[in-house]
């Protein structure tokens, strides 16, 4: 029981959980109100679409593979979601298309992935480029193939200002709660579950970890390893799907631009909470709580008078900073695993 | 029982009696958490070539690696002309005068073959140059140097690699299994450039694990077991009984037990549960055969003769192969392994670390890899999968502190076992084992043996290709022979005797010695 | 002669030929309004970049702060021209600055063994974040004549800053062929662990490439300043991601040991004939985004394609051999069963 305990402790979550605490305690003191449950809670939804991208992204990275192109995903859901609503659908219906163009998007990904030898990071370097741009072009596009705008002169006329009136229920997924939790926490916290299960509980969630820790012993072993890769880059497609939806939610306004910075964020996320860039490591929980941690130290940096253009930096340097540790530890480990075996095999002689 | 395969031929005459070039004294060397080498001594006269015997994961390959300067070992002495040295690098073995020629020549393939030469070299271009060129007609080396090195053959890109290894001055050469992918006379033009740089004083040290041609060319005989030299002698002193029974261990005792177990068992059946039927590809022509129900059938041949070309295309898992290949009377038409398996045929591979384990994982991950969707419908069931797993564990005695114990902390033979379980796993009919006891320990050994003789029992067909022919031998109720690509013998094991197979092995029919 | 032929450059080169061509034939006045000097003009600061990129990629990494140091220095020369520094040291310095952040970069890959990608990616937001702190996140909107001189100065009837180019082209094509320390960078590449036994040292390298790269966005950068004649904050971004979908182009290939500079250069002036010749065709410039990824996309798969062909190719032709090494052998020649 204590050998189980100590275990845990040992874990990389643990430590992260420790950190946050901290770190909200250190705000704390810095500025009373940020101990404030319901603002603490509200102020999550500055950072959910990071949350949103980086918890699928981690099955991604458990695979070896990665994902840059969720970013672009994010605002070719939104001013699809925007696009949609202004030709005259249901924006609840629109929102469900918005999701998924995401998921296509993520399928075309990963079937490139699947199919070919090519690194994944060039392959959604390449998405991430045509993304984007068909999100820029798509209102002019429409109007070239011929669909009608409701009301105003074209879909082009969307094109730079976004979409914005959207109606008050949609607004209200990034603005309302149930009590102290506000929807879009729900969201990560539902999402997270989901994937969660996913992850752990299922086979393919099993497969993952297989494809990431050698995807040739996994083909030997009739892993189906391209379905496999086609799902979980859906999967991202979804996520960052949703941040979109959010973002828009959270904006008021549908564009194609939203998200675009957050990329590095998101990857210092999941690789803050724990999942290994040459795959086979990383979890649910890890990328959760190294979530709220990167959001909360952003939200602290600006309130102790930190411009919002140091906070980039930061966060870049952590990643460079976490890699390193972690690469330091791992070399550290092994050495002291060998001496140890050393000792125990020359002793036994 | 192994007579000698071939007699000790005549070698260069000089006995070596003056001061070794090179001496290591109590080597240790560890990997995640296992000791490999446990006190490793071993040394090296001026022109002598000493041969290094010992199965995979012995230790040998990992000795000279200490020595070539790739591994740093945690304890023990390396004295070179009498002098203490660590080397931490290749380089600073290389200025030392030791170079080692990997099994796999370390070309750059996209380079020209003279770069492939000179990179690297602290030397002045020119002087270099026509270094290269001397050399290259000493060794007999004929390639042009302005072809990219990646379309040099294997035993070209060797003979590269030693060209580079003389320009750096080495006095003690390593040649780690140099001769594996290489054709027969290939094999004889290096044997020749090897006595002509013995003659000149150069030591080498010849890794291989084929008795004869160490027996050949070599004037010492070193053989390793487990990460220690259990038999050291120079060559006229040894057959290759004696080098057999020093590799492995109660030699003598396992191999009563198998006949036993053999001789007991005749439970092979009229049922074929796997026929293959003119099946080629790129590495191998023509090949048919047959696995009855209950049936043992050894494939052997050399490295590099098409055995794992052959299984990899029966099981599904080479898209080029054409032929056919019926699995239990169902005739598979592009197939792929998937399928294999649904139809009751599984291969356990013959790279156990690239293509069979899943080493940063728990070893129950691996063990149930192929069969994830039977347990449970939705999730998975922990109940089910550690149920499977110590089902196994108990059935292969697999040694693990628990199921959840990461695969790369466990013994060579126990991981084997692992991989073992997985393709068990899935209940197959028909199983095709790729060197099942590569790199294993001896009581592993012995129970994969056991397995083999059980699962045939059971009614399994198995397809067991190895290199050890003794293992073939004893084991299998047929025999096919492999070489450079096609089946060039089949025999009753009542009619096989291990010179037979050997030499057939080497494309030598009959009982001509080698 | 027929390696010539096969080289990916030419076959590049004949479709930017094409290109011109067919977007000439819609539309002749193509040719007169772009002619290829001027779509070399404007592919200047891509093609400096793509190289810098290629010395990383040749050794089996990649660099995607290349676009943000190009930024970096630009608002370093800015500020420093804006303060009153004379105009060559406010270049040495801009190029100081690029060279240290690509030290940066190369310190994490060789000596704290962090991941290429993850490396470039924290520097590439610690530097966009500078490039904001130093201007306070206002653009750099005049920067002082003398500077912007230089962009329009023709020697010989041809722009200066071509001949630059030009001239690092080739002078980085001779010292990539003939330099032995240049050689190492192919070698790292192609077989890295070979490297490391033949005594090539590979950290020295690695450290190098990603230097020069720092140093190429650098000298980009200047370009930059001078043909723009301002610094919006925008200032390289997503250069890095053109630089690598025109190395790819080119020839480069990702898993290293293979590109040369000319490779960049051919790979950027298609890229940019391509958004040339969408401007021309009146597609909106919004759409060059997506037609640059689609293109990346197309090539980076042909070449895989082409790797394929190639790889089944060599497997038959050894097979063959093999087949003959069989029926030279006598003893196989008599079959038994």
């Amino acid at each position: 029981m204590k050998a189980q305990a100590i275990k845990w402790i040992k874990t990389w979550e643990f430590g992260l959980a420790v950190l946050l605490v901290l770190e909200i305690l250190v705000l704390g003191a810095i500025n009373p109100t940020f101990l404030n449950l319901e603002n603490l809670l509200y102020s999550t939804s500055d950072f959910t679409h990071i949350l949103l991208a980086a918890l699928p992204l981690t099955l991604i990275i458990i695979t070896a593979g990665i994902d840059i192109s969720g970013v672009s995903i994010m605002g070719l859901a939104s001013i699809t979601l925007g696009l949609t609503w202004v030709a005259g659908v249901n924006i609840f219906i629109a929102l469900f298309i918005a999701l998924g163009v995401g998921i296509l998007a993520g399928m075309f990904n990963g079937a490139f992935v699947a199919s070919t030898d090519v690194n994944p990071l060039v392959i959604t370097l390449g998405s991430l480029f045509m993304f984007a741009g068909i999100a820029m072009g798509l209102p002019g596009l429409l109007d070239a193939l011929g669909f009608k705008a409701y009301g105003a002169a074209g879909f082009a006329a969307y094109m730079y200002e976004g979409i914005s009136g959207l109606p008050h229920n949609f607004n209200q997924i990034a603005h309302g709660g149930i009590g102290w939790v506000p929807y879009p926490l729900l969201i990560v916290l539902i999402f997270a579950a989901f994937l969660g299960i996913i992850l752990h509980k299922t086979r393919f969630g099993r497969y993952l970890y297989l494809i990431g820790v050698n995807a040739d012993a996994a083909r030997y072993s009739n892993v189906p390893v391209k379905s496999t890769l086609v799902t979980v880059y859906a999967l991202s497609g979804l996520g960052a799907a949703l941040a979109g939806v959010v973002l828009t939610s959270y904006f008021t306004s549908a564009r194609s631009d939203l998200g675009k910075e957050a990329l590095l964020t998101i990857i210092t996320v999941v690789v803050l909470g724990g999942a290994d860039i040459y795959g086979g490591k990383g979890t649910i929980v890890g990328t959760l709580l190294a979530g709220f941690f990167i959001g909360f130290l952003r939200q602290g940096l600006l309130a102790m008078g930190v411009t919002s253009d140091v906070v980039p930096v930061v966060v870049g340097g952590l990643l460079v900073v976490v890699v390193a540790l972690k690469l330091f530890i791992t070399t550290y480990n092994q050495r002291r695993l060998n001496q140890q075996a050393l000792r125990i095999s020359e002793e036994r002689r | 029982m192994a007579k000698p395969v071939t007699p000790p031929p005549g070698r260069s005459s000089q006995s070596p009696n003056e001061t070794p070039l090179v001496e290591l004294k109590n080597i240790w060397k560890v990997f995640a958490g296992v000791p490999v080498l446990k006190g490793i001594n071993l040394n090296l006269m001026p022109g002598e070539i000493h041969a290094l015997l010992g199965g995979n994961g012995s230790g040998k390959s990992t000795t000279m690696k200490i020595l070539s300067g790739l591994y740093v070992p945690e304890r023990g002495e390396i004295f070179l002309g009498g002098e203490q040295k660590v080397f931490h690098s290749p380089n600073e073995a290389h200025k030392n005068g030791i170079y080692m020629v990997p099994q796999e020549p370390h070309i750059f393939p996209h380079l020209s073959v003279e770069e492939n030469l000179l990179l690297g070299l602290d030397m002045d271009p020119r002087a270099a140059r026509a270094q290269v060129k001397q050399l290259a007609k000493e060794i007999g080396f004929e390639s042009s140097f302005s072809e990219e090195a990646g379309a040099l053959s294997i035993a070209n890109q060797q003979l590269l690699e030693i060209i580079r290894g003389l320009l750096r001055k080495a006095q003690i050469l390593i040649l780690d299994e140099p001769t594996s992918a290489l054709t027969f006379r290939e094999v004889e033009n290096l044997f020749k450039r090897m006595r002509t740089l013995s003659q000149r004083g150069i030591g080498i040290f010849f890794i291989s694990h084929r008795l004869n041609e160490v027996m050949t060319i070599s004037h010492r005989i070193s053989v390793l077991r487990e990460g220690r030299i259990v038999l050291a002698e120079p060559t006229t002193e040894v057959n290759s009984e004696k080098l057999v029974r020093a590799m492995l261990p109660a030699d003598a005792e396992m191999r009563d037990m198998k006949r036993k177990m053999r001789d007991s068992h005749d439970q092979i059946t009229d049922e074929v549960v796997l026929a293959v039927k003119k099946l080629s590809s790129d590495a191998f022509q023509d090949v048919s055969f047959e696995v009855r129900a209950g049936e043992v059938v050894g494939l052997a041949g050399l490295v590099g003769a098409g055995r794992t070309e052959v299984a990899e295309a029966v099981v599904g898992l080479d898209p080029n192969a054409r032929g056919d290949v019926i699995i239990k009377g169902k005739d598979t038409k592009k197939h792929d392994s998937r399928k294999s398996q649904s139809l009751g045929l599984v291969y356990v591979p013959e790279d156990r670390h690239a293509h069979g384990i899943f080493l940063e994982l728990p070893s129950l991950y691996t063990m149930t890899a192929t069969i994830l969707d039977r347990l449970g419908r939705f999730l998975l069931s922990r109940k089910q999968e550690e149920a499977v797993g110590n089902d196994y564990r108990q059935q292969l005695s697999i040694k693990m502190s628990s199921l959840h114990q990461i695969a790369k902390t466990l013994s060579g033979g126990n991981q084997q076992k692992v991989v073992l379980a997985k393709a068990l796993a899935s209940k197959p009919d028909v199983i095709i084992l790729d060197e099942p006891t590569r790199g294993v320990d001896a009581s592993a050994r012995q129970d994969v043996y056991h397995l083999i003789e059980q699962l045939a029992g059971q009614g399994v067909g198995i397809l067991l290709i190895s290199s050890e022919l003794e293992e073939i031998v004893d084991l299998s109720d047929r025999i096919l022979v492999m070489y450079q690509g096609r089946i060039i013998k089949e025999t009753e094991r009542t009619g096989a005797s291990l010179q037979q197979v050997m030499a057939a092995a080497f494309g030598l029919q009959g009982e001509a010695s080698l | 002669m027929s390696r010539i032929w096969r080289s990916r450059e030419l076959l590049v080169f004949l479709l930017l030929i094409v290109l011109l061509l067919a977007v000439g034939l819609i539309n002749p006045n193509f040719w007169r309004t772009r002619s290829l000097m001027h779509i070399l003009n404007s592919s200047l600061i891509l093609i400096l970049v793509s190289i810098g990129e290629m010395f990383v990629i040749l050794t089996r990494g990649i660099d995607v702060s290349v676009g943000a140091i190009l930024g970096l220095s630009a608002v370093i020369l800015g500020v420093a021209l804006n303060a009153g520094v004379a105009l060559p040291l406010a270049v040495l310095l801009a190029l100081i600055v690029s060279v240290l952040a690509g030290m940066v970069n190369a310190v994490g890959v060789t000596f704290l063994r962090v991941p290429p990608i993850i490396m470039t990616l924290g520097t590439l937001g610690v530097y966009r974040g500078l490039m904001l702190i130093i201007t306070g996140g206002s653009w750099i909107e005049t920067i002082p004549t003398n500077i912007k001189f230089f962009a329009n100065w023709h020697v010989l009837g041809v722009r200066f800053f071509i001949w630059v180019t030009l001239v690092i082209v080739i002078l980085t094509t001779f010292l990539l062929r003939r330099f032995k320390k240049a050689r190492y960078l192919y070698a790292v590449g192609d077989n890295e662990e070979g490297a490391r036994l033949m005594d090539i040292p590979v950290k020295k390298t690695l450290f190098a490439a990603y230097t020069l790269a720092g140093l190429f966005a650098g000298i980009a950068a200047i370009i930059f300043v001078a043909q723009i004649g301002f610094v919006p904050m925008q200032a390289g971004n997503g250069q890095e991601l053109r630089a690598i979908a025109a190395d790819v182009l080119g020839g480069v290939n990702l898993a290293g040991g293979v590109g040369t500079p000319l490779s960049a250069l051919v790979g950027a002036i298609f890229l940019t004939a391509v958004d040339s010749a969408l401007v021309f065709l009146k597609v909106p410039g919004y759409w060059n985004n997506a037609v640059g990824g689609a293109i990346l996309l197309a090539a980076v798969y042909l070449d895989y394609r082409v790797r394929m062909a190639v790889a089944a190719q060599q497997r038959q032709a050894r097979a063959a051999v093999r087949k003959e090494n069989n029926h030279l052998n006598p003893s196989t020649s008599e079959e038994q069963t």
